[in-house]
């Protein structure tokens, strides 16, 4: 299939390089001289892309110049992307005017599927860039050396669906790595089965993961050796109820060694508001959750409470603010969760992250997360071994924990960055990606 | 420690309750489909499944047009007699100076498209014919419409084509494509009784053309952790600081000569100072201008490393000069049926005999067949030349928290994944609600 087109796009190509030929000079090709002159008022882009494979774009798009601050472009190009129905993804591409260009606006869509490569994923991005940004090249001379071709549709059928919908994946991954006097192993294995309509979502999941570690600590003559086991699944049935409210169940099952879980089961319907409507959920969501849970558990040790197995009754409430905007990028969550059963137990999570653009070249992230504690109903009775302390084997007590991050990047002096150079391997530049459950 | 008797005992328990969950996910199953099914009438038809019409329709807006002209010019567009029939209106209107020949084109979308909306001026060239310009102004109205094409199932059917080569650094650049960063980053995190701060911060000057390529940074880094056992803290850090020069000049499309330069310190491998400087040639079998999609670089290097090292060595010394030569392999391919990164290197001590390394890396993602890919991802490295290595040992803390090297004559890392996915492929839906399982924030600078 791929192949013929291919060979049909060529014989179009060629084609049309004949008919071209044979027509009466049409704009006779620039030389160098003139078309440096062309590239240097070609459109200024910025590329707001975390995820996107930039010296691929570089190379193969070369009718524009690239700048390294948003502040410079003519137009701002902002990627997002969100997961679909079929395990692919949706890349929305925010075409964003300015310096000149600030009437102009575009928002184009590009979809992947899950069983897509790396090259196939960066060569439809590319295609969409391409489209997209036409509208800033036709305000430039170089639109001038732009080609447009157009391969005439095959017939094809109507697309059916046998599967109505539902997506299946299996997947598993092992690892091991060591040297003379270490040693690690890890196993995991995962299933799920999804169908998302924009009426209902189905998520069911199956994990289990496996990790140990030995040291040999040759001045004491002895092997420090630790294994955690966790092992869960899920199951999530969402309705949409309009433009800002939804209504679903959790059922959810999970076994942890390190939380000194053997087996617990909940079961929990719950209720979301979305104060965006859903359909801005790549750029903007504060959505607020409320979840009510029956909550059966058993331990694999005797807990701090004297506890072997119990029924606990939770409910908690979240609210989630996710900002993707051209300055920068908000993402914040409160939760809150308490026990009827135990009225003053409870927890509360925070957590933010803000990336922002202060001034041309200067960039500032801020992330951080606080957790205040006071329900360790699981946490064991005994007192954990100084090697489980260090291997963080298992859970200690604790009132609360935190983590904080803070960088500041200042950068200055030329704004293109067109040239890639691979030669001696290429670096990537400085960037952190963080991934949010 | 009884990490083995209590990893069976947590392997017995878990048994039935796998058995106890695929029945629970079945369940689970049965119930989700029992539910999905009645809204099935509501669900829309999969984006993308209409078969591709010709086209997006277009009302030209320009009195004594040759519409047969355009409409052969621009195969994706069938142009209408009406407005209300359009998804697009383009108007042509003559621009001021009067009698220039200049054209302002102004698009307006339409029903779907309303509120796409741009103005492109045509000015011709000096001595243009007129079936030149007919053509230039052809060409303005495709690129125009371009952006509402990409929103049908026709975006797929156009290509855009750059018509020439331009040099990337055609552009007017004072600063003459040297960039400068200067970067800090903190992180810390912790609970009542364990704590851990990292702080780390860089300055760097790069200049990349494609002839030249400079790159030098200056870093320091700092890790700090506090374990709090049986009343008592300890604490433990590691540090190291250093500057790192790299200079390539490019020969052709196959070759490159450079050299590194290097000043280090660090608490991990042993090293209170060390300075070395390492010319170094490279041969890229394939072009380099297709690097991002295949490379098989081959890289030689010859360094001289002069070290002053924090405590005794293995080798009972507390500083010396090593020559040192390397040669490495790398072959990176990235096509449409998966990626491919491998890497052999073999290095060793001149005037040491059998003070060597040789290692073997390997990433290869494979689509066997649709929904189905594999992942091998490996390293293996034989290990003859742990010069800095301190006699005393280590703790056995800096042991367990991985803070200093250890002497191996090996080290390997072997993982293996494998992914199938069936089912739909239709469904470009996206639903957001309840979350849409994992996002991903991602800073770059």
């Amino acid at each position: 299939m791929r192949r013929t087109g291919v060979v049909s796009c060529l014989l179009v190509s060629a084609l049309c390089l004949v008919a071209l030929t044979r027509l009466p000079a049409q704009t006779t090709p620039p030389g160098q001289e003139d078309l440096d002159t062309l590239k240097k008022t070609a459109v200024k882009v910025y590329l707001d892309c975390g995820s996107c494979d930039i010296e691929y774009i570089k190379n193969e798009i070369t009718f524009v110049n690239y700048v390294r601050d948003r502040n410079e472009a003519q137009v701002h190009v902002l990627i997002t992307t969100q997961g679909t129905g079929s395990g692919g993804r949706e890349y929305t591409l925010t075409f964003i005017g300015q310096n000149g260009f600030t009437d102009v606006k575009d928002v184009q869509r590009y979809f992947t599927s899950s069983t897509d490569t790396e090259d196939e994923i960066r060569r439809g991005l590319v295609q969409a860039l391409r489209l997209g940004l036409m509208s800033f090249v036709g305000r430039t001379p170089i639109a001038g050396r732009i080609a447009i071709k157009y391969t005439a549709p095959r017939e094809t059928g109507p697309v059916r669906d046998p599967w109505n919908f539902w997506v299946f994946s299996l997947s598993s991954q092992g690892n091991i790595s060591g040297q003379k006097t270490y040693k690690r192993d890890f196993l995991m294995g995962s299933f799920s089965a999804n169908r998302v309509t924009e009426q209902t979502k189905v998520q069911l999941s199956f994990d289990y993961s496996n990790s140990r570690r030995k040291f040999l600590i040759d001045s004491e003559d002895r092997t420090v050796a630790g294994t955690s086991e966790s092992w869960g699944s899920s199951g999530l049935v969402v309705k949409s109820l309009g433009r800002h409210w939804s209504a679903g169940t959790y059922i959810e099952t999970y076994s942890s060694f390190y939380k000194n879980i053997s087996f617990s089961l909940s079961l929990a319907p719950a209720l979301e508001y979305n104060f965006f409507p859903y359909a801005q959920s790549t750029r903007r969501q504060l959505r607020v959750l409320y979840r009510l849970a029956w909550n059966p558990v058993r331990y694999r040790e005797t807990t701090q409470y004297g506890m072997l197995r119990e029924t606990l009754w939770t409910e908690s409430l979240s609210v989630n603010l996710d900002l993707r905007e051209k300055w920068g990028t908000i993402s914040t969550s409160v939760s809150g969760v308490n026990y009827l059963n135990h009225f003053t137990k409870g927890h509360i999570d925070t957590f933010g992250t803000i990336t922002f653009n202060v001034y041309k070249g200067l960039n500032v992230f801020v992330l951080g997360g606080w957790s205040l504690i006071k329900d360790q109903l699981s946490l064991r009775l005994r007192q954990p071994t100084e090697d489980e302390i260090y291997l963080r084997q298992i859970e200690l007590k604790t009132n609360s924990n935190y983590f904080f991050a803070v960088g500041v990047q200042f950068t200055f002096g030329s704004i293109f960055t067109n040239v890639i150079n691979p030669r001696f391997g290429s670096m990537s530049g400085n960037s952190m990606s963080i991934s949010i459950n | 420690m009884s990490g083995t008797a209590r990893k069976d005992k947590a392997v017995n328990l878990s048994v039935p309750k796998v058995a106890l969950l695929v029945f629970l996910a079945l369940g689970l199953a049965v119930t989700g489909l029992a539910w999905a099914r009645p809204g099935l009438g509501q669900v829309p038809p999969p984006p993308g499944g209409a078969p591709p019409g010709p086209s997006l329709k277009v009302f030209l807006d320009w009195p004594g047009a040759d519409l047969a002209y355009f409409g052969g010019e621009i195969p994706f567009a069938e142009f209408v007699s009406s407005l209300d029939a359009a998804q697009v209106h383009v108007r042509v209107s003559l621009s001021p100076p009067e009698g220039s020949g200049a054209l302002t084109l102004d698009f307006a979308g339409l029903k779907e498209f309303a509120g796409d909306d741009n103005t492109l001026r045509y000015r011709p060239k000096p001595g243009e014919k007129p079936e030149e310009s007919r053509s230039e102004v052809a060409r303005l109205i495709k690129i125009g419409l371009i952006r509402y094409v990409a929103k049908t199932p026709a975006a797929k059917l156009v290509s855009v084509e750059f018509m020439d080569q331009v040099k990337p650094t055609s552009v007017i650049d004072k600063w003459d494509f040297w960039v400068f960063n200067l970067g800090s980053d903190m992180f810390m995190d912790g609970e009542t009784q364990y704590s851990d701060t990292m702080f780390s911060g860089n300055l760097s000057a790069n200049r990349v053309t494609p002839e030249l390529k400079i790159r030098t940074s200056v870093y320091g880094n700092l890790y700090r952790q506090r374990f709090d056992i049986e009343g008592e803290s300890i604490k433990s850090s590691s540090q190291s600081y250093g500057f790192e020069g790299l200079v390539v000049k490019s020969l052709g499309e196959h070759w490159s000569v450079g050299g590194y330069l290097s000043a280090a310190s660090s608490t991990y491998s042993n090293t209170k100072f060390s300075a070395s400087a390492a010319p170094a040639l490279e041969y890229d079998v394939f072009p380099y201008s297709e690097s991002t999609k295949r490379q098989l670089r081959i890289l030689y290097r010859l360094g001289y490393t002069q070290a002053r090292y924090r405590e005794l060595t293995v080798y009972d010394r507390m500083s010396q000069g090593l020559f040192r030569e390397s040669l490495s392999v790398t072959l990176e391919l990235k096509r449409p049926w998966g990626n491919v990164t491998a890497g052999l290197e073999g290095s060793h001590y001149f005037f040491k005999p059998f003070k060597y390394q040789v290692a073997l890396r390997g990433e290869i993602s494979f689509r066997i067949w649709r929904g189905l890919n594999f992942e091998v991802d490996g390293s293996f490295a034989k290990i003859h030349d742990q010069m800095t290595l301190p006699k005393a040992g280590a703790t056995p803390e800096e042991i367990l928290l991985m803070l200093r090297e250890l002497e191996t004559d090996f080290s390997y890392y072997f993982s293996v994944g494998l992914n199938f996915r069936f089912g739909s492929l239709k469904s470009n839906v996206v639903n957001p609600r309840f979350g849409s399982g994992s996002r991903s924030v991602s800073i770059s600078f």
